[in-house]
C-alpha cells in the first residue's frame, strides 16, 4: 500500500514537474518570437467593414479566418497576443482532457497537440511576408478549442443523441473545416458508432456535395477538400514541411481519442514533454538576421534611426534588407560616405532552409523606395504586397504616408479609417515625409518604367540621379554608383557630387572610391583633387596585398577572408569582393 | 434547466438578430439649432434625379463629426417617415419602393438632422427627384484591386439595381490550374443588354474567350492566321451573332511622379469581326501605322464606330512608345456594315478630338440612335488611369463631325457643327470619368469615376433627357460605409435587363473539355 503510494506521488511530482516545464518553455518560445509576433499583425490583414467579412464568409471555414485575423491584431502587444494564444492552449489542454477523459498521467498527452499548435507559430521563417491564409495564427488553435469544446459536450450527452452530432459535426464544416472532420472521427474512436450512425455518416458524406454546391457553388472543388488545413503555396513557392504540425496534430487526435485513456504510465508525462519540444525545436525557424530585419523595419517606421544603425552595428553580418535600410538611417543621421562602407556593404544571403523566393521587396521595399522619394513606386509595390497578402496594418501604414507625401488627401483618409478601426490603430496619423523625401520626392521629373520588380531597380533609379540639382540626391547617386561599381558612370555622379558639396568636406569612402576609380581612369576622365595622406597610403598598402595574394590558383574568396580583417572598412574591398553586382 | 438554457440560447441570439435588421424609425429632435446649409452626407444625393426603381438612397453624416442622424422622408402625399440608426439612414427595401412609387415624376422631401456632441443640428431640406423612368435592372462590373503588375482573386459581379442583391457571374479561382502562371479575367459583354449571348475573356492560364451562344456556353480561342493577337476590347453586333473585337497589343508601364501613376497603351491594335455561328475570324481594319480600337455599334446594327489614332508627328515616328506615348490621340471613327454581306463601307470622321488637343476613346450609342457617348482626355485610349478624363456626348442625328473650338468654321466637311451636351453635373472635377454607358431606354448614363479618392473607380449614374444629363449619384449600398471599406474597383460597368442565370460552376466546365 505504502509503494504504491510513494509510487503515485512520483508519478504526480513527474507529472507537474513536465507540465510546469512544459509551460516555462512554452512561455520560453513564445518570448524568442515578440518580434516575429508583432510583425505577424502587421502583416496581417484584419479590416473591419462588412466586404471583409464576406469575402471570408464566402469560403469554408471563413468565420474561424476572420476570428483569427480579429485576434492577429493583439499581438501589436506582443506579451498580450502570446498571453492570448497561450491562454487557449491552457483551455485546450483543460477542454482536451475532459474531451478525451484522461486521467492520471495521461493528462499530459495533451501537452503533445500544444506543440503542434506552437510549432505552427514558431515555423514559418519568411513565409510570414508572403503567405496568404487569414487568420492564420489563431485560427488553428481556436478552431481546435471549439472542436475540443464540442466533443466534450457530445460525450456528455446521451449516446441516443449522438447521431445528432455526427449530423451536427458535418453540418459544422463550413465553419470548422477539416475540424468538423476531425471532430466527426474523433467521436467515432472514442465511442464505437452504431450501424445506424455509420450509416446516417455514409448518407451524409454522400449528400455533402449537394450542399457544398449550394453553398459553395463559385469555389474549385480541390479548395473545398479539408477546408481550413494550411496549405502554404504560392506561384512560386510551396512549403510542405510547414504542413506536418497539422497532420500530427490530426494524427495525435486521434491517436489520443483512441488509447490516450490507457496512457497513465508514470512516463508519460515526461516523455510527452521531451517530444513536444523536441519536436517544436526541431521544426523551429531561428536565425538572428531574420529577426534583426524585423526590427530594423519597425525602428525604420518610427524613423528612430539611431536604433536602426545600433541593430547593424550589432549584427555579423547583413542581409540586403538591413544594410538597405542601415543606409537610410545613415542618410537621415548623416555620414553616409564617411561611414557605410566601414559598416559594411557585402550582403550576406538570408538564411532560408526552404527553397523560398523572399527577399528584400517582400520585406522592406515599400519602405525604402518611401525614404529615397520613390513614392509613386513605393505605392506601386504597396499595392502589389496587398494584393497578394492582404491590405495589413503595414501596407495601410505605408500606404497612408505614400497619399500624405504626394498630397492625397481623401485617400489618406480612406486608408487611415481603416486603421483606425484596429484597437490599436484608433489615433495612429501618418507622420509626414522627412525633408530628405520631400528633397527627393521633388528631385527628379517623370518617366515611364515598365514592370521593375528586382532589388536592383532602386539602386539602378538612384544612380541615375546624377542630374539631378540635390544636395541629397547628388550624395545618394555617388554612393549608389559606387555600390554598382560603375567605372563610366562615376566621374559625371561624382562631378555633380563636388558642385554641390562645394564646402563640404571630403568623405572618406569617397575619397576612396576617387583613388580607385583615378587609378584606373583613362587620362581624359581624370581629375586631379587633394585627398588625406593616410587614405592614399591605405590605398597603396591594399593594392600591394592584394596584388601579392592574388596568385593563380587563389580563389577570390580566401584572399577576402585573409583581408577581411584589416580592409573591410574600406571601399576597396567592396569593390573588389562583392558578391552581388546591381 | 440548464440543458435546456443551452439550446435557448441560439434562438435568444437570432431573435435579437432579427431585431436588429428591423428598421429603426426615431423621432425627429425637439429641439435644434438651424446650420443654413445642406448635409454633408455620404454618398451626396442631395438634388438627384434617381429612377422609379432604384435601390433605397442610404446615406450616411461623417462618423468623425456626428453621433447621429435622424432623417425624415416627405412624399408628395404628404406621408412621412424617419430613419436612422446611428449616423447611417438605412431604408427597408420594401419601404423604399413603396416611396417610390408614392412619388414617381414628383420629389421626396429629405429633411436632416445629425446630432454634435449634445446638440443636435437641423440642415436646409434636399429633394430627390424620382424620374418616371426606371432603370435596367442588373449592372455587371468586375471588382479588381487598382492594380498594377499583381493580381490576385477577380470576380465579375451581378447586381441587382432595385435592390442590393449582388451575385457572382465567374471568379479567376475556379478554373485556374496553374498558380504560376494565374488567371486575369475581364472584358464582359451582352448582346443587346441581355444575357442568353455574352462573353468574357480568361487570360494566361486556361485562356480563352467564354462565349455564350443562345445559353450555350463555349470557349473560343480568337487568335486566328488572319490576326496577330486575340480579340481584346468587344461589341456585341445588336442583332445578328456577330461580334466586332479590336485585337491588341497592350502594354503597362508606371510614372515615377506622374499623379496618374500608370500608363496603359497599345503597340499594336486592330478591328476584327468574330463570326459565332461560322466560328470564324475577318479582319475590318488593320492599319499598319495607326491603331483602331473599342468597336460599338449603332443600335440598327448599320454602322461601326470606333477610335483610331492620327499619325503621330514626323520627327517621332520612329522613337519607343515610351516617349511618344503622350502624343497619341485618338479619334472617333464610324464603317457602315451590311449585314447581308458582311461588307463594311469607308471610313467617317465622327468626332475629330485631336483637333482641340484631346482623344476620344470608348463611343456607346444611344439606344435610339440620337446620341454619342464616349471619354475624353488629352491623350493614349485608357482614359480610365487619366485624371483629367471626361465623358462627352455628341448628337448624332444630324451626322456631323464635331470638335469642340469654338473658333472653327460652323460647317466642316460641309455638315453643321452642333453643340456638345452638357455633362457637368455628370462628370468631376479633377479625377478619371470614363467607360460610359447607355441604359437600354436611354435616360440613363452610368460611368466608373475615381471621383472619390482618384483610385477607386464606382459606378455613378446620371438621368439624361432633351440633351442634359442631371446630378450624378453613386450606386447606392445597403451600407453607405461599403465605399469606403471595399479595396476594390468597379471595373467596366454594364447594364443588363436580365441577370446572368448561368453559374461560375458551369461557366468553369468549358475549361474542363
Amino acid at each position: 500500500m505504502g509503494r504504491f503510494h510513494v509510487s503515485r506521488k512520483v508519478s504526480k511530482t513527474i507529472c507537474y514537474a513536465s507540465l510546469l516545464t512544459s509551460m516555462v518553455f512554452v512561455v520560453f518560445m513564445l518570448f524568442l518570437n515578440g518580434e516575429v509576433f508583432y510583425t505577424a499583425h502587421e502583416r496581417s490583414e484584419f479590416l473591419y467593414g462588412t466586404p471583409f467579412f464576406h469575402t471570408l464568409m464566402s469560403k469554408p471555414f471563413g468565420l474561424m479566418q476572420y476570428v483569427g485575423a480579429w485576434l492577429t491584431q493583439f499581438f501589436y502587444y506582443p506579451a498580450l497576443g502570446s498571453a492570448i494564444l497561450a491562454l487557449i492552449w491552457v483551455l485546450i489542454f483543460y477542454v482536451g482532457k475532459k474531451a478525451f477523459s484522461l486521467t492520471e498521467s495521461s493528462v499530459a498527452l495533451m501537452l503533445l497537440p500544444v506543440a503542434c499548435l506552437l510549432t505552427s507559430v514558431v515555423d514559418l521563417g519568411y513565409w510570414i511576408y508572403i503567405f496568404t491564409i487569414k487568420g492564420y495564427w489563431f485560427s488553428q488553435s481556436v478552431s481546435y478549442l471549439v472542436m475540443l469544446l464540442l466533443l466534450w459536450t457530445a460525450r456528455s450527452t446521451p449516446r441516443r443523441w449522438h447521431i445528432v452530432w455526427y449530423v451536427l459535426g458535418l453540418c459544422l464544416y463550413p465553419v470548422l473545416g477539416w475540424f468538423a472532420l476531425l471532430f466527426v472521427l474523433s467521436l467515432a474512436v472514442i465511442e464505437k458508432p452504431s450501424w445506424r450512425e455509420v450509416v446516417a455518416v455514409i448518407v451524409l458524406i454522400i449528400a455533402a456535395p449537394v450542399w457544398r454546391t449550394l453553398l459553395y457553388s463559385n469555389i474549385k472543388p480541390d479548395d473545398l477538400v479539408m477546408a481550413g488545413m494550411p496549405h502554404f503555396e504560392t506561384p512560386n513557392d510551396v512549403g510542405k514541411s510547414l504542413s506536418i504540425p497539422f497532420f500530427v496534430l490530426g494524427a495525435l487526435t486521434l491517436l489520443i481519442s483512441s488509447f490516450g485513456r490507457y496512457a497513465k504510465k508514470w512516463f508519460v508525462p515526461a516523455l510527452s514533454a521531451v517530444v513536444g519540444m523536441v519536436f517544436v525545436t526541431s521544426l523551429r525557424f531561428h536565425d538572428k538576421n531574420y529577426i534583426n530585419e524585423m526590427r530594423m523595419v519597425r525602428y525604420s517606421q518610427e524613423e528612430n534611426w539611431n536604433e536602426v544603425l545600433n541593430i547593424a552595428a550589432d549584427a555579423e553580418e547583413s542581409t540586403t534588407t538591413m544594410t538597405m535600410l542601415r543606409n537610410i538611417a545613415l542618410m537621415n543621421q548623416g555620414g553616409l560616405l564617411d561611414r557605410s562602407f566601414k559598416m559594411g556593404n557585402i550582403d550576406a544571403d538570408i538564411y532560408n532552409p526552404d527553397t523560398l523566393h523572399v527577399g528584400f521587396l517582400n520585406t522592406a521595399a515599400p519602405l525604402a523606395y518611401y525614404n529615397y522619394g520613390l513614392i509613386t513606386e513605393a505605392i506601386r509595390l504597396n499595392y502589389e504586397g496587398s494584393i497578394q497578402t492582404g491590405f495589413s496594418p503595414f501596407y495601410l501604414k505605408m500606404l497612408s504616408r505614400c497619399c500624405m507625401a504626394t498630397g492625397e488627401v481623401k485617400l489618406l483618409e480612406r486608408y487611415t479609417k481603416l486603421l483606425h478601426n484596429h484597437p490599436f490603430y484608433s489615433d495612429w496619423e501618418p507622420a509626414p515625409p522627412t525633408k530628405y523625401i520631400k528633397e527627393l520626392q521633388n528631385s527628379y521629373s517623370d518617366e515611364i518604367t515598365g514592370v521593375e520588380n528586382s532589388d536592383r531597380y532602386i539602386v539602378t533609379s538612384i544612380c541615375l540621379w546624377d542630374k539631378v540639382n540635390s544636395k541629397v540626391a547628388s550624395e545618394q547617386a555617388l554612393f549608389y554608383t559606387m555600390i554598382r561599381c560603375d567605372a563610366n558612370a562615376f566621374w559625371d555622379v561624382f562631378r555633380k557630387y563636388l558642385k554641390l558639396h562645394t564646402n563640404d568636406d571630403f568623405p572618406v569612402h569617397a575619397q576612396e572610391a576617387y583613388i580607385l576609380y583615378l587609378d584606373r581612369a583613362p587620362e581624359e576622365k581624370r581629375m586631379m583633387l587633394p585627398v588625406e595622406e593616410d587614405v592614399y597610403n591605405r590605398y597603396k598598402a591594399f593594392t600591394a596585398q592584394l596584388e601579392s595574394k592574388m596568385k593563380p590558383g587563389t580563389k577570390l574568396g580566401t584572399v577576402a577572408m585573409d583581408m577581411q580583417k584589416e580592409w573591410s572598412d574600406t571601399y576597396w574591398y567592396y569593390y573588389f569582393f562583392k558578391k552581388r553586382t546591381y | 434547466m440548464k440543458r435546456y438554457t443551452l439550446f435557448l440560447l441560439p434562438l435568444v441570439a437570432v431573435a435579437l438578430m432579427w431585431l436588429s435588421s428591423c428598421a429603426s424609425h426615431p423621432t425627429v429632435p425637439s429641439s435644434c439649432k438651424d446650420t443654413q446649409c445642406q448635409p454633408a452626407i455620404f454618398p451626396d444625393y442631395c438634388d438627384v434625379t434617381v429612377p422609379c426603381n432604384i435601390a433605397p438612397l442610404n446615406f450616411m453624416l461623417p462618423t468623425d463629426e456626428y453621433q447621429a442622424c435622424v432623417a425624415r422622408f416627405s412624399m408628395p402625399d404628404g406621408q412621412q417617415q424617419t430613419y436612422g440608426d446611428g449616423v447611417k439612414v438605412q431604408i427597408p427595401e420594401s419601404e423604399w419602393h413603396a416611396m417610390l412609387d408614392a412619388s414617381k415624376g414628383k420629389s421626396i422631401k429629405v429633411e436632416v438632422w445629425g446630432q454634435k456632441g449634445d446638440e443636435w443640428l437641423s440642415f436646409t431640406p434636399f429633394e430627390i427627384h424620382i424620374a418616371e423612368e426606371p432603370i435596367d435592372e442588373y449592372l455587371s462590373y468586375r471588382l479588381i484591386e487598382p492594380s498594377y503588375v499583381a493580381w490576385n482573386y477577380m470576380e465579375i459581379v451581378q447586381r441587382n439595381l432595385t435592390s442590393f442583391e449582388e451575385s457572382q457571374i465567374f471568379n479567376n479561382e475556379i478554373t485556374s490550374v496553374d498558380r504560376e502562371v494565374g488567371q486575369c479575367i475581364n472584358c464582359h459583354s451582352y448582346q443587346n443588354y441581355k444575357t442568353d449571348n455574352m462573353l468574357f475573356h480568361v487570360r494566361l492560364s486556361n485562356s480563352g474567350t467564354v462565349i455564350v451562344n443562345d445559353g450555350k456556353v463555349s470557349k473560343i480561342n480568337l487568335k486566328r492566321d488572319v490576326t496577330a493577337f486575340g480579340g481584346a476590347y468587344p461589341a456585341w453586333h445588336p442583332t445578328a451573332k456577330l461580334i466586332a473585337f479590336s485585337s491588341n497589343k497592350t502594354r503597362q508601364a508606371f510614372h515615377t511622379s506622374n499623379a496618374n501613376k500608370i500608363e496603359v497603351y497599345d503597340e499594336i491594335s486592330d478591328l476584327i469581326l468574330y463570326d459565332v455561328e461560322a466560328d470564324s475570324v475577318s479582319v475590318i481594319c488593320d492599319d499598319p501605322e495607326l491603331l483602331e480600337v473599342y468597336p460599338a455599334w449603332s443600335p440598327d446594327g448599320k454602322y461601326l464606330y470606333y477610335c483610331k489614332t492620327i499619325p503621330l508627328p514626323e520627327e517621332l515616328r520612329d522613337k519607343d512608345i515610351r516617349s511618344t506615348y503622350s502624343y497619341l490621340q485618338y479619334n472617333l471613327y464610324r464603317r457602315s456594315f451590311n449585314l447581308a454581306t458582311r461588307a463594311f463601307g469607308e471610313e467617317e470622321l465622327v468626332y475629330d478630338a485631336a483637333s482641340v488637343n484631346k482623344s476620344a476613346t470608348l463611343p456607346r450609342v444611344s439606344p435610339d440612335g440620337r446620341n454619342l457617348l464616349f471619354a475624353e482626355g488629352q491623350y493614349g485610349c485608357f482614359h480610365s488611369r487619366h485624371r483629367d478624363a471626361d465623358i462627352v456626348c455628341m448628337p448624332l442625328d444630324k451626322g456631323c463631325v464635331v470638335t469642340q473650338e469654338e473658333s472653327l468654321p460652323d460647317t466642316i466637311q460641309g455638315r453643321e457643327r452642333p453643340q456638345l451636351f452638357d455633362l457637368s453635373l455628370l462628370n468631376s472635377k479633377d479625377e478619371s470619368d470614363s467607360y460610359p454607358t447607355w441604359s437600354s431606354n436611354g435616360r440613363w448614363i452610368m460611368c466608373a469615376s475615381r471621383r472619390l479618392d482618384g483610385t477607386y473607380s464606382r459606378v455613378y449614374l446620371s438621368y439624361f433627357k432633351n440633351g442634359k444629363a442631371e446630378k450624378a449619384f453613386l450606386l447606392p449600398q445597403e451600407d453607405p460605409e461599403v465605399n469606403t471599406y471595399l479595396l476594390k474597383s468597379y471595373n467596366r460597368p454594364e447594364f443588363m435587363v436580365e441577370p446572368v442565370r448561368i453559374s461560375a460552376r458551369e461557366f468553369s466546365k468549358v475549361f474542363e473539355k
